[in-house]
């Protein structure tokens, strides 16, 4: 019996080895926006995989045993950082038993070490003020200046580790940064329009599209980051809303809508869901993933 | 060793500037080439470059992560004599202190990380766990050397933060005693390369006392004198994802030890574990439902006869909004019987001689992730009479966020 197992596992071990012999650089990102980036910039040499879905709300992601398999021959692995991915990223390194994906490793990239973060804590803070970051909003990739910095931080990794295809990598993170600018020259009309409009928000998850669109975020749905609604807070939000003249409540898909939605009719304007993130999984570009948000937010608000 | 020297060689290969990859490396000018082309007009179009630089995220140091978690709870009994078996259960009527756990973890190098658990009990301190755990072995494998919970079946490794329920099950606590099994030892886990998640651990430890090796351990504790005075633990994890939403951890563990009588006999426990979690991913807010449950075999050897006894319990517990949850446990414990179907007296446990059921039943409110209050009632069936229970169990965490197990 133990015999046959073992030869099984031989046998299982044999067919998994042999494809990867010519395997492509294969890249793990912890969210679908990290992942469609990564496909941008590696192209055909890498294989990019994604540990989330845009629909799961990427602080709190089952560090399920089928992901640390996903990261166990990972040769390099993208974290958005920040402490965004605290609560499972650790047990799946760690489970991973993969040397180079772990914290220090050079395939182990954390994002946020390439933008420079807003909301960076200038006191002293602590937990009585909800969720809190202390390295500052990981939320940077709904700023395509962002989105830019990080491509090509990912494009320099990828030719670090995959010296042979750098000239590639380099093509394709000129053409990303080329096909992104273009965009968001084409943008240009959009972001007129949003600036300076006044927005709720659920969590503190825009303040990188609002700087970058010049919406202006009135208040929050959480009173503080985390920590669900409270009555009080909600009526303070209506007035300071009406004051301020802002209508439309924008938030990620995969926060809870019911206090959203009565804002919203509080205000005799409407509750807006931007996507999670890119659909990386349904062959969605960061840069259509960035278009649609900005169609939604230019029809909307 | 080897995968250390390899290790370390790539470390120093690294620390001598660029030569790094044997391959072609025309990839430093081209660096220069992308960063130059793009640093031009990142200036111009890109508020984010002008914007102070990155100083570093807080404040840095080398001092360890540190977590203090603390459980008290008011437990009130129908019967003063009941037979809660867990080391960190609610015993007394009134108030409790189950535990204060001091959990201190950090990377020791690049090959190490060191974790480390004391907790604090109202008569004072114990070395939970402490464990240096291997982060680049190679060959998929792991090791973790120091003191630790052995990973057999699903709840033995976690602490007490970790369960759904105030109390240990009773079928762990009667097998492997009130703190869990743990010792001081070796552990070696392989993470085989199937294409699901096929997990095998085998870890060899020393026989405590009767708190975490109770059915090995005897009443004066085991001496060494060879291999067979050690414990052996073995178990085979496996996950399914069954879809996006649904998911399925399957484990079966063995665990072969002296018996405690110094006569050469052996104890065996067998165990399966199976826990399934639905969470629905399109939902917003935070959905659950998880099925949890155990099962535990036992053969020793009793009054000169071959003995065997089962027991083991099945929870489910439901997460209904972000901060509500409710759970009911079924447990059973049979009392040990001989190949002929006989009740054998057990001295560990003289007054089983009868099948034992407990159901429980609670509710939770989660203000935060690091805050938690419980309400759970219990009826034992005991041995003699029934025994109510209830409790209402308040958990409170500060410092490092400690990462998620599934």
């Amino acid at each position: 019996m133990i015999r046959m197992i073992f030869s099984l596992l031989l046998c299982a071990a044999c067919f998994w080895a042999a494809p990867r012999a010519e395997a492509k650089l294969s890249v793990v990102a912890t969210t679908p926006d990290l992942a469609a980036l990564a496909s941008a910039v590696g192209g055909e040499r890498v294989s990019v995989k994604a540990l989330s879905s845009p629909a799961q709300d990427p602080h709190w992601v089952d560090a399920k045993p089928s992901l640390a398999l996903e990261l166990s021959h990972a040769e390099l692995l993208l974290a958005v950082g920040a402490e965004l991915e605290l609560g499972w990223l650790p047990t799946l390194q760690l489970g991973s038993r993969n040397g180079r994906v772990q914290l220090g490793a050079r395939g182990f990239l954390d994002c946020s070490t390439l933008v420079d973060l807003l909301e960076r804590p200038t006191t002293r803070v602590d937990r009585s003020q909800g969720d809190i970051h202390p390295s500052g909003n990981p939320h940077y990739l709904l700023d395509p200046r962002a989105a830019e910095r990080v491509a090509v931080g990912i494009g320099k990794r990828l030719a670090e580790l995959d010296p042979e295809g750098s000239s590639l990598y380099l093509e394709r993170t000129k053409a990303f940064v080329t096909s992104l600018r273009d965009a968001r020259a084409r943008f240009q009309k959009s972001l007129e329009k949003l600036k300076g409009r006044p927005i709720v928000a659920y969590h503190r998850s825009l303040a990188y599209l609002a700087e970058w669109t010049g919406l202006v975020v009135v208040d929050h749905i959480e009173s503080k980051p985390g920590v669900p609604p409270d009555p009080r807070h909600v009526a303070e939000l209506i007035a300071l809303a009406r004051q301020k003249g802002a209508r439309t409540v924008v938030q990620e898909a995969f926060h809870p809508t019911r206090t959203s939605q009565l804002v919203a009719e509080k205000l005799a304007g409407k509750l807006l869901r931007i996507p999670g993130a890119t659909n990386f999984q349904g062959g969605q570009s960061y840069v259509a993933f960035i278009e649609q948000v900005l169609k939604q937010l230019t029809e909307g608000v | 060793m080897s995968a250390i020297a390899l290790a370390a060689s790539a470390q120093i290969a690294r620390a001598e500037a660029p030569v790094t990859e044997p391959a072609a490396k025309p990839a430093a000018p081209d660096l220069a080439e992308i960063q130059a082309a793009l640093a031009a007009d990142q200036a111009a179009a890109d508020p984010q470059a002008t914007r102070s630089p990155s100083p570093g995220a807080g404040v840095q140091s080398l001092n360890p992560d540190i977590a203090v978690i603390a459980d008290f709870a008011l437990a009130a009994f129908s019967d003063p004599d009941h037979h809660q078996t867990g080391g960190h259960d609610p015993a007394e009527n009134g108030f409790n202190l189950q535990a204060l756990e001091l959990s201190l973890g950090s990377a020791v190098d690049p090959y190490f990380r060191f974790d480390a658990g004391l907790v604090f009990g109202e008569e004072g301190v114990e070395l939970e766990e402490a464990y240096a755990t291997t982060l680049d072995l190679g060959s998929r494998l792991q090791a973790r050397a120091g003191q630790f919970l052995t990973r057999f079946g699903r709840l033995n490794s976690t602490h007490l933060h970790a369960w759904n329920f105030v109390d240990q099950p009773f079928a762990l606590g009667r097998v492997f005693g009130g703190d869990g099994n743990r010792g001081l030892g070796l552990e070696l886990s392989w993470l085989t390369p199937l294409p699901w998640y096929v997990e095998l651990v085998a870890s060899a430890t020393k026989v405590g006392e009767d708190a975490t090796a109770r059915s090995f351990a005897g009443e004066d504790g085991v001496e060494v004198e060879g291999p067979d005075d050690l414990l052996y633990v073995a178990a085979l994890k496996q996950f399914f994802p069954l879809s996006n939403d649904w998911s399925l951890a399957f484990g079966v563990s063995g665990a072969l030890g002296p018996n405690g009588n110094q006569d050469g006999d052996r104890a065996e426990v067998y165990g399966m574990d199976a826990y399934l979690k639905y969470r629905p991913l399109k939902e917003t807010g935070r959905t659950e439902l998880t099925l949890q449950m155990e099962w535990l075999l036992r053969r020793r050897k009793l009054e000169e006869r071959r003995s065997l006894d089962a027991g083991g319990y099945g929870e489910l517990v439901v997460r209904f909004a972000r901060r509500y949850a409710l759970g009911a446990r079924y447990e059973l414990g049979t009392p040990s019987y001989d190949e002929h179907g006989h009740v054998v007296d057990d001295p560990l446990d003289p007054e089983w001689s009868s099948a034992r059921t407990r159901v429980s039943a609670q509710a939770s409110f989660l203000p935060s992730e690091f805050s938690r209050l419980r309400l759970q009632g219990s009826r034992d069936s005991g041995f003699s009479k029934p025994v109510w229970a209830a409790f209402l169990a308040a958990e409170f965490a500060i410092g490092a966020h400690g990462a998620h197990r599934f």
